[in-house]
């Protein structure tokens, strides 16, 4: 045992004088090459992320349909808000779902089937503009959870009103500070505070 | 049916009661047709309106549908009644019982208004 002892201790006097001369450096050099990182190692480079820039494209084409849609119904815009429907449902349509990862699928098939809904209902009801700021509601609210997902590739507000809804109070999105009311209109156009600002 | 409404959310039965005399006729997969549904063009008329409505809110699937769109259903249920849009004019001059009257409407109304509060809850 004593020997043993004493012999690991020459072999480690060994290799500490070896140090300091540099020569066991290499063979210490030699482990580091087995380790799974290399400069050209693109697997590691996540494909989400690729996606992800991919999604935020397409749904920045959802977002200006609904940025659109709010829009116009704080002129009162009834006719232009039923366009703007129109336009959000051909961008549900033309979105590029195969691009998605399985969780973010999920999320935005759950969010379309709603949210399409919503846009054909505003779509099919120019003139009736009351009803249409009924789904602008619940519209709000998918699209205020797409962004959060996919982001809106710009800065965006979400912005509340307490007062509508008989009291209950209603969110919408919006790309501008400044507030401006979708569902009060011309008759309180400023009425609201930001809630969240969304980068 | 296990995607039916009542597997999904708690009804009274005074609410279920009023489901079925203004709702389920068109709105479900249990439509009760009357002997003129084999005249024409009455039948051709009722088959395009069960149609229509079923593709908005069938009450038999309403468990199939996901979370999101419960609540977006049930806000729009309390808002055609409110709005007096539903039930359909041609449907409420045939069916006696489904001309709601004011607490019937409201009854609708705040059940609705709860079921979407414990949904959105359990989000």
């Amino acid at each position: 045992m004593k020997n043993l002892i004493f012999g690991l201790a020459i072999v480690a006097t060994t290799l500490a004088v070896g140090n300091s001369t540099g020569k066991s450096t290499e063979s210490m050099n030699l482990s580091f090459r087995y380790l799974p990182i290399s400069k050209t190692d693109y697997t590691n480079f996540t494909s989400s992320s690729v996606t992800e820039a991919m999604s935020t494209v397409s749904v920045k084409e959802i977002l200006n349909a609904y940025l659109q849609m709010k829009n116009a119904f704080t002129q009162d815009n009834s006719t232009g808000a039923a366009n703007a429907g129109k336009i959000l449902e051909a961008a549900f349509k033309n979105f590029d779902k195969s691009a998605l990862t399985a969780t973010q699928k999920k999320t935005y098939e759950d969010v379309e089937a709603d949210a399409r809904e919503h846009a054909e209902h505003i779509g099919a009801n120019g003139g009736n503009i009351a009803h249409q700021r009924e789904h602008f509601e619940l519209l709000s609210k998918d699209i205020y959870d797409l962004i959060k997902t996919f982001g809106g590739g710009q800065v965006l507000y979400r912005d509340f009103d307490p007062m509508v809804n008989k009291g209950k109070g209603a969110y919408w999105i919006s790309e501008t500070k400044e507030i401006k009311n979708p569902y009060m209109g011309k008759a309180m156009l400023t009425s609201g505070s930001i809630k969240e600002e969304i980068k | 049916m296990t995607t039916d409404i009542s597997k999904v959310i708690t009804i009274p039965d005074t609410v279920l009661t009023l489901l079925k005399n203004a709702c389920f006729d068109c709105h479900s997969n249990n439509t009760d047709y009357p002997w003129y549904s084999n005249i024409q063009p009455i039948g051709w008329l009722m088959a395009y309106h069960i149609k229509q409505a079923k593709n908005e809110l069938n009450f038999s699937e309403f468990g199939a549908y996901s979370q999101r769109r419960q609540i977006s259903k049930l806000d729009g249920i309390a808002n055609s009644i409110k709005d007096n849009i539903m039930p359909l004019k041609s449907y409420k001059i045939m069916h006696k019982s489904a001309q709601l009257s004011t607490d019937e409407k409201s009854l609708l109304i705040n059940w609705e208004q709860q079921s979407i509060d414990s949904l959105s809850e359990n989000n």
